[in-house]
């Protein structure tokens, strides 16, 4: 039997070479030809799973919510391409984007009644402080009057 | 004289936004793969995406962007990301979430360690602390 780290490494490895890709995408077509192109990726690969997988026995309510999700799982790829497109770094824009699970677990706070561990609290205030360090680019531009004189 | 301007550049504004997003799809998710397995919910997921292509395809008239290098990239990441995710629900299958997801959550470090090879991208000192805090808080929420 394969030891669970390998699929695990598997999967580090597929979802760590993906940012790359993302960058070098987005560097030659747009953000949102970059949607279109990575959902027919994620197409692609729908036959295997519809034989793995059949969607009987599901209620509505929770079909409508893999739906939604996905449907909102498109406008965040849209997003990160977007704000790769306008110049983030791919290591700072990934590490960034991948803070989400805070999002999360403030919903799950908010509208399903979660209580954050203390160590949640921990892992939201690393999250924050650690998100504001990676965000900061410093812009070093020219004083305002220094263009002028530049400029004449 | 160079000064320093501090300002919300437009690309921060898409990062959060895109966390936002996700955020939204991982409390969804959550509600979700109560009653359905992850195969079911990649093929919801999946479904769900089409509408979002769609309409981008609509909005652009059709016209999308010729560039092969783009496309095999675009596709790629496509498929890395859902093969990917097969690999994660693999390790679920002999493991506990609460061990898988926070390793599996490491995988930032990979796409870092690439782009200072291949796109020779540099992170400031700050941002280096950044991005080791960020990896920590990861970790943690998701255990």
């Amino acid at each position: 039997m394969i030891h669970w780290v390998f699929y695990a490494a598997f999967a580090i490895v597929l979802w760590g070479v993906n940012g790359l890709f993302m960058k070098l995408g987005t560097n030659r077509i747009s953000a949102r030809a970059m949607v279109i192109w990575v959902t027919a990726g994620f197409v692609v690969l729908l036959p295997f799973l519809w034989t793995a997988a059949s969607l009987s026995g599901l209620t509505t309510g929770v079909i409508l919510a893999g739906l939604i999700a996905g449907t909102v799982n498109g406008l965040g790829n849209w997003a990160i391409f977007a704000c790769l497109e306008k110049g983030a770094k791919a290591s700072v824009a990934i590490p960034l984007t991948a803070l989400y699970p805070l999002c999360t677990a403030l919903l799950a706070t908010a509208f399903l009644g979660e209580r954050p561990s203390v160590l949640q609290w921990l892992g939201i205030a690393l999250a924050l402080a650690g998100g504001a360090m990676l965000s900061y680019e410093p812009s070093t531009v020219r004083a305002p009057e220094e263009q002028l004189h530049c400029t004449q | 004289m160079q000064t320093d301007r501090r300002q919300f550049p437009v690309w921060l504004w898409y990062a959060l936004l895109c966390i936002f997003w996700w955020g939204v799809w991982g409390f969804l998710s959550k509600i979700g793969s109560n009653t359905a397995n992850p195969l079911q919910m990649q093929v919801l997921f999946t479904l769900g995406m089409l509408p979002v292509a769609l309409a981008m395809l609509v909005q652009m008239r059709g016209n999308l962007d010729r560039n092969i290098g783009g496309i095999t990239f675009g596709l790629l990441s496509g498929i890395a990301t859902g093969v990917g995710t097969l690999g994660y629900y693999a390790a679920l299958r002999n493991q506990n979430a609460s061990i898988v997801t926070p390793v599996t959550g490491l995988f930032p470090v990979l796409t870092v360690l690439l782009a200072f090879l291949v796109l020779r991208e540099r992170l400031n000192k700050l941002q280096m602390w950044g991005m080791l805090l960020a990896l920590a808080s990861i970790v943690i929420l998701s255990i």
